[in-house]
């Protein structure tokens, strides 16, 4: 069955974590295959997670790439096959099949200082950038990182976010107003336009939902970011994984295979039809 | 047909008084002979507007399309369409008005009369030629059909390339117009309505049953049929899973429990229940406008299917759509006398 | 390898090569030209016009088998990958049109990673190309996309009509492979053949088609007009169906879908099905938001990937002039000219 590019390869659930509840739930699962028969990463690249009579979803693989015990997926529950994910116990079998995409060049950025700006269920998909950033930190200038949610209960990886601090200056906030909440009150745009980053030396990398990248993205070129400082990470309906299906499909490029990271100096060239 | 030169006058003083936001007409196509729907919103446009034989399209869809692109503006011109509309055209104009998708004063029905004459059948007009190709064409007073070829020109007998549906029209007028072009012909040369249904429903169960068996294996579901059909308004549509609506309110649970109720595979089953599912979905409702079958690009027969739902609804109910604006669908209404002997 | 075929006998080799392979040729039923198994003792006709469906449809069928899957409880799913066995087959009166389409779809499909469906079916299909006299439709425009009348790209053979006999040209080993197979049915061809084919081909290239600009002239003037309004306009009329997609030999679109055939536990065939950028719900995200929501958006992608994207990225473009696209959209929209109008300035 090797060779056969849209076989999935079957992966046990070991972990579940609910990070959020409610309309939007997020759950964190941890997955691991039993024969030995994974496949390694790197960071910005996805896997397509497979229910068997339910179909397939492009997930990005939100574990750091020096983790070789399990891949780690946080999913919103948000249709068909996100449900039947939802569903699952430990101990359940997914199908995996991938890596797919491209990956953030962070072996380009040794040395420069990194600022991390996600939103919601946005944090997954930067999570392995920010966690290898912070293990090979010598390697790496100032590590900054900007994360918020509609309310503190929807916030993800709020532990590891919390031991985090000291290693990397983390900056947390809540849409709406909360009893006993402590960090910054607003969106995560304002959030960042409150504590002015400095484009020296510095890359900037953003991912959650699009009118927060765009505000985003924004702010950033006002405080002196160029194109090529600033970099997304972005979503299309795929299929197939493997440019082939024509889903992802945006100008010339199939996000599946030239995504879905891109600087912004890449993207802006793009037709915004993502 | 009736006079170009009037329709195009009438849609001048409307564009420029400024009482409809655009006209739906004709204009010639690139693609090929027949007649590509025109969008005329200036009255410095209106001479693009043709009418003759190759005039095929309802026009009555974009009643349909331009209200659902309406849909998504912010401040939509809510002046109405007008239209110009054969006796086929008209009659799907009057369903959409007796089913409340499009009111009254919403279109400008520019009715326009076929005459003793109707519509070009491309295919049969090409299967007439023998291979050569046609540029242009059109029928006379006289009965014939005049060809302009790639070289020269040649003419074949009307009759033998006239549309199926018009050799079976009696509504050789739009039964409801604002403005009327052409005469008020009532006698045709024409064979009775509904003869290719009844004909066919005259074979042996197992002929019919293995003719619609090979007919769906053909079907590739690439959807023309649907698209083109002005009764096929629906958003979601149960056999089409290509559409879906989401919006603010659609949950999660609404898109994992929605049922797949055929699979995307162009299989024979799945064709079948599509098509048949339309066709059930047109009861009442079907005018025969004959979209459906000179779209498909693998021309399976359609009009013998969705045909016979409006055969079945006047041999049940006495019941003719798209005649009588006022009229209610016949799905939505009842009678005393309707016949209800499976009620006990 | 050039060779001659005389017309006479073009039956019996079909016969003949039907001992080892499933044969299909142009053929006319229920009122149009299309691709359909050779039937025992039925001539082969090859009439001036084009079939309907194309020639991609031997190497990406309506619906593809991926696997089969069948859960049991407490236990890994069991997973039988279902690639083609039908055989080998050999198609005749392929247009080179469809020829130079096939050359397309071999960089979209077995690129690396390959697809071992199609790369299977590819293997296993001869393409017996024939050239065109005459342009088969009156939308043809092949000599503006790079292609001829007579173009041998993605064939495995290619055969001219002279007369009473058919001059047969070996492209590809497989091509040779068959004629060597059956080689009693041929005489070899003369230079005078030769000459005559030569004659015949460019007699072909005489007669009027369509015409676009130049490839980077498309191309740029797409670019340039990319967010013209005009869009809008040219696609007002269309009607968001699947047949200039589905009929185009180079269109690849398609989507995976699981199809249960048992509920409990679940067991069923993950399949491919063709899919098509004009359906308004191709780009949809989950969450609602569509990335081409109008038709000029969508006009517009498949005019762009055809004559932009991919010369972009392969240095040729995708649409191969068959015309298909023209004759059989419902509403007349027409790619050469929107093709010519972008091109040209489109206007504000």
């Amino acid at each position: 069955m090797s060779g056969n590019l849209y076989l999935p390869t079957m992966a046990r659930i070991t972990a579940i974590r609910q990070e959020s509840v409610g309309a939007r739930a997020i759950k964190t699962f941890q997955v691991e295959f039993p024969n030995g028969d994974g496949f390694d990463h790197d960071c910005g690249q996805c896997a397509m997670l497979s229910v068997f009579g339910k179909g397939e979803s492009m997930i990005s693989i939100a574990s750091a790439p020096m983790i070789k015990e399990y891949k780690q997926f946080s999913i919103m529950r948000t249709g068909r096959v996100t449900t039947a994910i939802h569903d699952m116990k430990v101990g359940d079998l997914i199908g995996v099949r991938g890596p797919y995409g491209n990956t953030f060049p962070l072996n380009e950025w040794k040395g420069r200082n990194l600022v991390f700006i996600g939103g919601g269920v946005g944090l997954a998909p930067i999570w392995p950038v920010i966690q290898t950033a912070i293990a090979n930190s010598d390697d790496f200038g100032k590590i900054t990182v900007f994360y918020g949610s509609r309310t503190s209960s929807d916030l993800m990886y709020r532990d590891e976010l919390e031991a985090m601090r000291g290693a990397a200056d983390v900056n947390l906030s809540v849409d709406v107003a909360e009893d006993g909440w402590e960090g910054y009150t607003g969106f995560v745009p304002s959030n960042l336009m409150d504590k002015p980053q400095s484009p020296e030396n510095t890359i900037a990398i953003t991912c959650g939902p699009p009118i927060m990248i765009k505000f985003v993205i924004q702010n950033l070129k006002e405080m002196g970011f160029t194109d090529e400082q600033i970099y997304t990470t972005i979503e299309n309906k795929m299929k197939c994984g493997v440019g082939k299906c024509g889903r992802c499909n945006v100008g010339k490029d199939y996000v599946c295979v030239s995504g879905p990271v891109y600087s912004w100096a890449q993207l802006k060239d793009l037709p915004q039809e993502y | 047909m009736a006079i170009i030169e009037d329709i195009r006058a009438k849609a001048k003083e409307l564009l420029e008084s400024e009482k409809v936001r655009a006209v739906l007409g004709y204009r010639r196509s690139t693609a090929g002979i027949l007649a590509e729907p025109a969008f005329i919103a200036s009255p410095a446009d209106v001479d693009e507007l043709v009418i003759d034989a190759t005039c095929v399209e309802n026009l009555a869809l974009y009643l349909v399309n331009e209200k659902k692109r309406q849909k998504g503006e912010r401040e939509p011109d809510t002046r109405p369409l007008a239209i110009v509309a054969k006796g086929c055209d008209a009659r799907s104009v009057a369903v959409l008005l007796q089913e409340n998708y499009i009111s009254r004063d919403e279109v400008v029905i520019l009715g326009v009369s076929c005459g003793n004459s109707g519509v070009i059948d491309e295919r049969k007009l090409n299967k007439a030629l023998r291979g050569k190709q046609a540029k242009a064409a059109d029928f006379d007073d006289a009965g014939n059909c005049k060809v302009t070829l790639m070289d020269g020109e040649t003419s074949v007998p009307a009759a033998d390339v006239m549309a199926d549906r018009c050799l079976e029209c009696e509504v050789a007028f739009p039964q409801v117009s604002d403005f009327f072009y052409g005469e008020k012909v009532t006698e045709r040369d024409f064979s009775q309505r509904f003869t290719a249904v009844t004909a066919f429903a005259e074979k042996a169960a197992e002929e019919r049953s293995e003719f619609w068996a090979h007919q769906f294996d053909r079907c590739i579901r690439c959807y023309a049929c649907r698209a083109v059909c002005p009764m096929c308004y629906c958003d979601e549509c149960v056999v089409d899973s290509t559409n879906f609506v989401v919006d603010a309110t659609t949950t999660a649970d609404d898109k994992a429990n929605r049922i797949c109720w055929i699979n995307r595979s162009a299989c024979t089953s799945e064709n079948a229940m599509y098509h048949m599912v339309r066709a059930i979905h047109l009861a009442g409702r079907c005018t025969d406008c004959g979209e459906c079958e000179r779209v498909c690009p693998v021309n399976i027969p359609l009009r013998l299917l969705n045909t016979m739902l409006e055969h079945e609804a006047l041999e049940a109910f006495e019941y003719k759509a798209g005649y009588d604006p006022e009229q209610p669908s016949l799905i939505s209404s009842f009678r005393d006398e309707d016949p209800n002997d499976f009620i006990r | 390898m050039e060779t001659i075929l005389r017309k006479d006998r073009l039956g019996e080799w079909a016969a003949k090569l039907g001992e080892q392979a499933q044969v299909f040729a142009p053929a006319f039923a229920d009122e149009i030209w299309n691709f359909a198994p050779l039937e025992q003792g039925t001539e082969i006709a090859f009439e001036g016009i084009n079939t309907v469906r194309s020639a991609k449809e031997f190497v990406f069928p309506q619906r593809e088998v991926l696997y089969r899957f069948q859960l049991s409880k407490g236990q890994q799913p069991e997973i039988t990958q279902t690639l083609p066995a039908d055989g080998a087959k050999v198609v005749f009166g392929v247009r080179p049109c469809d020829g130079r389409a096939m050359v397309r779809n071999d960089k979209v499909f077995t690129c690396a990673p390959c697809d071992p469906y199609f790369q299977t079916r590819r293997d296993q299909v001869v393409f017996i190309g024939l050239a065109c006299a005459t342009p088969p439709s009156p939308n043809c425009f092949c000599l503006s996309v790079g292609g001829s009348p007579s173009s041998e790209d993605g064939l495995d053979i290619l055969m001219t009509e002279l007369g009473d006999r058919y001059h047969l040209k070996v492209i590809t080993a497989k091509g040779g492979e068959i004629i060597d197979r059956t080689a009693e049915f041929f005489e070899k061809a003369t230079e005078a053949d030769s000459s005559e084919v030569e004659k015949a081909h460019t007699a072909a290239r005489e007669y009027p088609q369509r015409t676009l600009a130049s490839m980077e002239k498309v191309a740029e003037g797409i670019k340039r007009n990319f967010e013209s309004p005009q869009w809008e306009e040219l696609a007002r009329a269309c009607l968001g169906c699947g047949a200039c997609t589905y009929l185009c030999p180079s269109c690849h679109c398609f989507d995976i879908s699981d199809e249960i055939t048992r509920q409990s536990p679940v067991a069923g065939e993950r399949v491919r099905t063709w899919d098509n950028c004009q359906f308004p719900d191709f780009t949809m995200h989950t969450s609602g938001h569509n990335p081409r929501e109008t038709t000029g958006t969508r006009l517009r992608q498949r005019v762009a990937h055809k004559l932009l994207y991919f010369v972009e990225n392969h240095n040729m473009q995708q649409c191969t002039g068959c015309g298909r696209c023209i004759t059989h959209c419902p509403v007349g929209i027409d790619i050469v000219k929107v093709a010519n109008i972008m091109e040209e300035g489109a206007g504000a």
